[in-house]
């Protein structure tokens, strides 16, 4: 067990992935010369070479589109794009190629593609380049969509990816890549599709993904210590699948929720949960979902206008305090 | 063992209604404890112990209404404590007697006989899924819990209180966490609400039926009184109030963060009573063949205030500073909206202003607040071109509508009334005399 960060452990699952099977190969923007934008490649052309780690023209469509063939061809190909908000370029060859292709075709290829790309506001790079679109991926039925929180989850899923015959969107975020945590020297491939309680609790259920899952893991240790309320946290870990049955065990022993999602509230994550769980968990909710996420606009560039769009522990604290049950308040 | 009777809270009081027990029996009372809440026909105030002890037995439950001097507590020794017995046995003062009564209703009402009216009201009273389940399963009649989830919603919370409660009560009575027992659902079960007359398009699910409270209740019937029994006739006029503006303007500059600002109403409140001075005919009532003329002059002006209407009174306005009017009906609106007016807050008016003019009325006419004979309706100020020396100028110009009882005013005293109302605000050093 060592500590590592976000970054670390994405760059040693591509490497041991590279290194136990000549079939995988990366592509994307600057990521052998450079080393990737965020590092994340780093060494990997030294180590390679040019046949495995290739450095492609700024063509989004072009280089999804080739890897999608490679992958119909047997290759399994890991595409980094550096940022969610270039991925719009390639809807066509993802939504439309890759994810209907083995269904289309009776089954003849499956397509073994992995990609990987960060998204997150917070970094004042503007409406653009700041944006969470993995609900538009989690939409379409074809792909799998993963978005790990730890550093222990981004490798265990990164490995279950690339071992995967399906499409999978593999979401990342800027401001994950320098945390650390506890990973295993040999990390198991953990299966896509599955929940973790990351902190069991009594009183209510925050249900969340990638970055915000970290936060309101945060967010919840210390409203425990300091305000005695006891909630418990599950990151998805897997968008889609989504994984009903632990959200549904968890707010069935709560009976209220939470979702905390970092893009924005219409259509999102939260919208489904709170469905599913209304359809499902009818009887056993005690109040109506919340749904936590950031406000409805093109993020601006000002650093107080980008922090008062962006949801974050405070707005997750203050939907706590709302939620909570008047019982379970601490009286002091 | 003392008897805490419903007290007579002001003259006209004949009944009162126990709005919120604040103590419940077994707990210790001491002398001038706040024992519960009772809503009069004037407002609310609290109903005090004038014993020591400890509360054995609550005979009056939330919500219901009682004759004064009824019985609706017992403070003893704390020997034998009684829970809330059912509404039906509230009548009998006899304390033993009455107390074995209310022993056998309650063991008679088992959970299982109650559970088909639980099935039955549970539709129309808001709760959470989680709060009906839990109810289902314990047999607790929703409409006997008092919800504090939003919008008074019974929510889990409410429940474990009332499965805490039985718990630690020693007799099976059902168990009653609050608001009124007298449940305020809609009546008739479908099949006879098809039987009235009711427009076809209306179904029950699509109505919320809530129940009046006494203030809103005795609202009703003087205002359809006063209606019905008073001739009501109307006198407009218009008032250039961009003098009286200038002088608000200035009184309210420099007055720092702790002094009061005058507002419009103020002013219009003291030019009525100085106006009243001169026509006391309208600051008067009438009863049967006489007529009373008032040697003081009382202002009341009408508040908006969530609970309904209520006209707090402002006592000999015509002796009252424009300064010590805004403080006093600055006090007097945040009472009201705390609901904490006293009766006496409310008694005494002879004359009443409303001023609907915040809200953008353009004009409009009041009803006759009996026993006086006139009120003053109050629009909008708004800026008009009217014609000064034969050009068009803006002024600010405001509305006004006297309601006056015609057995008592006819059209010309009321018309220079009006006049004089309005060559005060014209006027405005007038106020200040």
């Amino acid at each position: 067990m060592t500590e590592i960060t976000y970054r670390q452990a994405l760059h040693d699952a591509l490497r041991e992935e590279m290194l136990s099977d000549e079939n995988v190969f990366l592509l994307g923007e600057e990521i052998g010369i450079f080393e990737g934008s965020y590092k994340i490649t780093a060494g990997l052309l030294k180590e390679f070479g040019p046949r495995r780690v290739v450095d492609t023209p700024i063509v989004e469509n072009g280089f999804i589109g080739m890897a999608t063939g490679a992958a119909m061809l047997g290759l399994r190909p890991i595409v980094e794009v550096m940022t969610i908000n270039f991925i719009i370029l390639a809807m066509d060859e993802i939504v439309n190629h890759a994810a209907k292709i083995y269904s289309m075709f009776g089954g003849q290829c499956p397509i073994p593609l992995v990609i990987r790309t960060p998204g997150g506001g917070g970094n004042q790079l503007a409406a653009t380049h700041s944006q969470n679109l993995e609900v538009w991926f989690a939409h379409v039925p074809g792909l799998k969509v993963v978005a790990p929180s730890t550093p222990a989850d981004a490798k265990a899923l990164l490995h279950a990816s690339v071992r995967d015959n399906n499409p999978v969107i593999f979401l990342e975020n800027l401001a994950l890549y320098n945390t650390k945590g506890e990973v295993p020297t040999t990390v198991a491939p953990i299966p896509i599709g599955k929940a973790k309680v990351t902190k069991e609790g009594a009183d209510l259920t925050v249900i969340s993904y990638s970055r915000m899952a970290a936060v309101a893991l945060d967010v919840a240790r210390r409203m425990e210590q300091e305000n005695h309320v006891s909630i418990e946290v599950v990151d998805l870990r897997s968008l889609r699948p989504l994984d009903y049955e632990t959200i549904l065990a968890s707010v069935r022993k709560t009976n209220r929720a939470i979702v905390f999602e970092e893009d924005w509230r219409s259509y999102g994550i939260g919208a489904e949960i709170a469905a599913t769980l209304q359809e499902e968990a009818f009887d056993d909710l005690d109040a109506p979902i919340k749904r936590v996420a950031s406000l409805e606009v093109p993020l601006p560039y000002s650093k107080p206008l980008e922090l008062a769009t962006l949801t974050g522990a405070k707005q997750l604290i203050e939907a706590i305090n709302e939620l909570i049950p008047r019982r379970r308040r601490a009286s002091s | 063992m003392s008897e805490v009777t419903m007290p007579r809270l002001s003259d006209t009081m004949e009944e009162g209604t126990i709005s919120h027990w604040l103590k419940k029996p077994g707990d210790e009372i001491k002398k001038g404890d706040t024992l519960a809440e009772i809503e009069t026909d004037k407002a609310t105030m609290d109903l005090e112990a004038y014993e020591a002890g400890t509360l054995q037995e609550i005979k009056v439950q939330e919500g219901e209404t009682v004759p004064i001097g009824q019985v609706v507590a017992i403070i003893g020794s704390g020997a034998a404590v009684q829970q809330p017995t059912p509404a039906t046995t509230t009548a009998s003062t006899d304390g033993n007697g009455h107390r074995e009564a209310a022993t056998v209703s309650a063991a008679e009402t088992s959970p299982q006989s109650n559970s088909p009216v639980v099935d039955g009201k549970s539709r129309t009273i808001k709760s959470s899924p989680l709060a009906r389940r839990m109810a289902e399963e314990h047999a607790i009649d929703l409409s006997q819990v008092q919800g504090t989830g939003p919008n008074g919603r019974i929510v889990r919370d409410d429940i474990e209180d009332v499965l805490e409660q039985r718990s630690t009560s020693p007799a099976p009575a059902p168990i009653s966490t609050g608001e009124p027992a007298p449940a305020p659902k809609p009546a008739a079960p479908p099949q006879e609400v098809a039987a009235l007359a009711t427009p076809p398009s209306i179904q029950p699910a699509e109505t919320e039926v809530t129940k009046l409270s006494r203030v809103r209740m005795l609202i009703a019937r003087r205002l359809t009184e006063s209606k019905q029994t008073i001739p009501h006739f109307y006198v407009s006029s218009e008032v250039d109030m961009t003098d009286a503006l200038v002088l608000r303007q200035t009184l309210n500059a420099d007055i720092g963060d702790d002094g009061v600002k005058v507002t419009v109403n103020d002013m219009i409140v003291k030019a009525c009573a100085l106006a009243l001075e001169k026509f006391p005919e309208v600051n008067s009532s009438i009863k049967e063949d006489q007529l009373i003329t008032y040697k003081h002059i009382n202002v009341g002006f009408a508040a908006d205030v969530p609970t309904g209407l209520v006209v707090p009174v402002i006592r000999d306005t015509n002796i009252k500073g424009v300064r010590s009017i805004a403080r006093e009906s600055k006090a007097l609106i945040a009472k009201a909206r705390a609901n904490k007016l006293a009766p006496t807050d409310l008694e005494g008016g002879t004359f009443s202003v409303s001023n609907l003019g915040m809200i953008d009325a353009s004009s409009f006419i009041a009803v006759i607040n009996p026993p006086q004979v006139a009120i003053l309706a109050v629009a909008a100020t708004r800026k008009q071109f009217v014609p000064v020396d034969g050009q068009p100028v803006i002024r600010a110009m405001m509305q006004m509508t006297l309601s006056a009882d015609h057995r008592v005013l006819y059209g010309a005293t009321v018309a220079r009334f009006l006049q004089e109302v309005k060559r005060l605000l014209q006027n405005p050093f007038n106020l200040l005399g």
